[in-house]
């Protein structure tokens, strides 16, 4: 059930989505539909190359869409009106990630309600890696 | 893939400032849909609706661009020297299977500037608008990379 917009206000808590394991035949599927040749997101000796051991990085838009499945699950499909995000970490297969976000502020905008969150993914013993914000619209 | 090469020189990074891709059209099958909404962990999404994750590599293919080029652009040392800085999507409706949606890309910002470890990169930007078959935008997306210099 989403949330209901009249009820939202800075300081709400978005329910967690989590990712139990992040899994590396996603990212070679995710390779293949984005025809991205960069070996980290399949091939584990060019990661532990860089010094992340034997294993594969997750693309930064699959982290990201873990955000995005949270703020779906919270404020319906198609409510989202911008996401601004950035990649601190690299996210690795195995990883267990927890998508996380609190309201920041609502507001009315052109006779729409908005929420401007804090979105970030947790890592259990890591700074979150990756966090930004997001604009979803209220209905 | 890229080739280990010298810093480029300041003025040819700033150069590419303008540079635009020859944009074109793209369609999100269903097929694609499916498999990109899989890799995300999430179910379909009702109504033939997009994963919005398409929003990094529909741009970049619709307007007839690959990550590769993007990256022999802002000439990389190599497909590791890339950090990204941000990813800034806007939304402005949702995206459909099957619609025929209309790419522009171009590179709106092209600098040199130093980290803070006193190393030289490139902060490159580019923007790609994302048009529903009437005109109307439906999405315009930011891509901000770093080309880092003397890392290999």
């Amino acid at each position: 059930m989403n949330v209901k917009a009249g009820n939202v206000k800075a300081g709400d808590r978005i329910p967690d989505w989590v990712m139990e394991s992040v899994r590396p035949e996603r990212m070679r599927t995710m390779a293949a539909i984005l025809r991205d040749p960069n070996p980290v997101h399949w091939d584990r000796n060019s990661v532990a190359a860089l010094g992340f051991g034997q294993h594969t990085i997750n693309q930064g838009p699959l982290g990201l869409s873990y955000m995005i499945n949270m703020l779906h699950e919270w404020a319906g499909p198609g409510a989202i009106r911008r996401l601004v995000m950035t990649f601190p970490m690299a996210v690795l297969d195995g990883d267990h990630i927890t998508a996380k976000g609190v309201v920041t502020g609502v507001r009315e905008e052109a006779g729409r309600r908005l929420a401007d969150c804090d979105i970030w993914l947790e890592r259990p013993g890591t700074e979150p890696p990756l966090k930004g914000t997001a604009t979803v619209e209220l209905t | 893939m890229t080739t280990s090469r010298p810093i480029p020189p300041e003025e040819e990074i700033r150069a590419i400032v303008g540079h635009a891709f020859p944009g074109g059209v793209y369609t999100v099958e269903h097929w694609e849909n499916f498999l990109l909404t899989e890799c995300t962990g999430a179910d379909l999404l009702p109504g033939g609706m997009v994963h919005p994750v398409v929003l990094f590599h529909m741009p970049i293919l619709g307007s007839k661009t690959t990550i590769g080029e993007m990256f022999a652009l802002g000439q990389a040392e190599s497909d590791f020297s890339i950090g990204i800085e941000s990813y800034d999507w806007e939304m402005f409706a949702p995206l459909k299977e099957d619609v025929a949606y209309g790419i522009s890309g171009k590179i709106v910002s092209a600098e040199r500037r130093t980290s803070r470890n006193d190393r030289p990169y490139d902060r490159i930007q580019f923007q790609f608008e994302v048009a529903q078959p009437d005109g109307a935008l439906a999405a315009r997306t930011t891509i901000t990379w770093h080309y880092r210099r003397g890392v290999l």
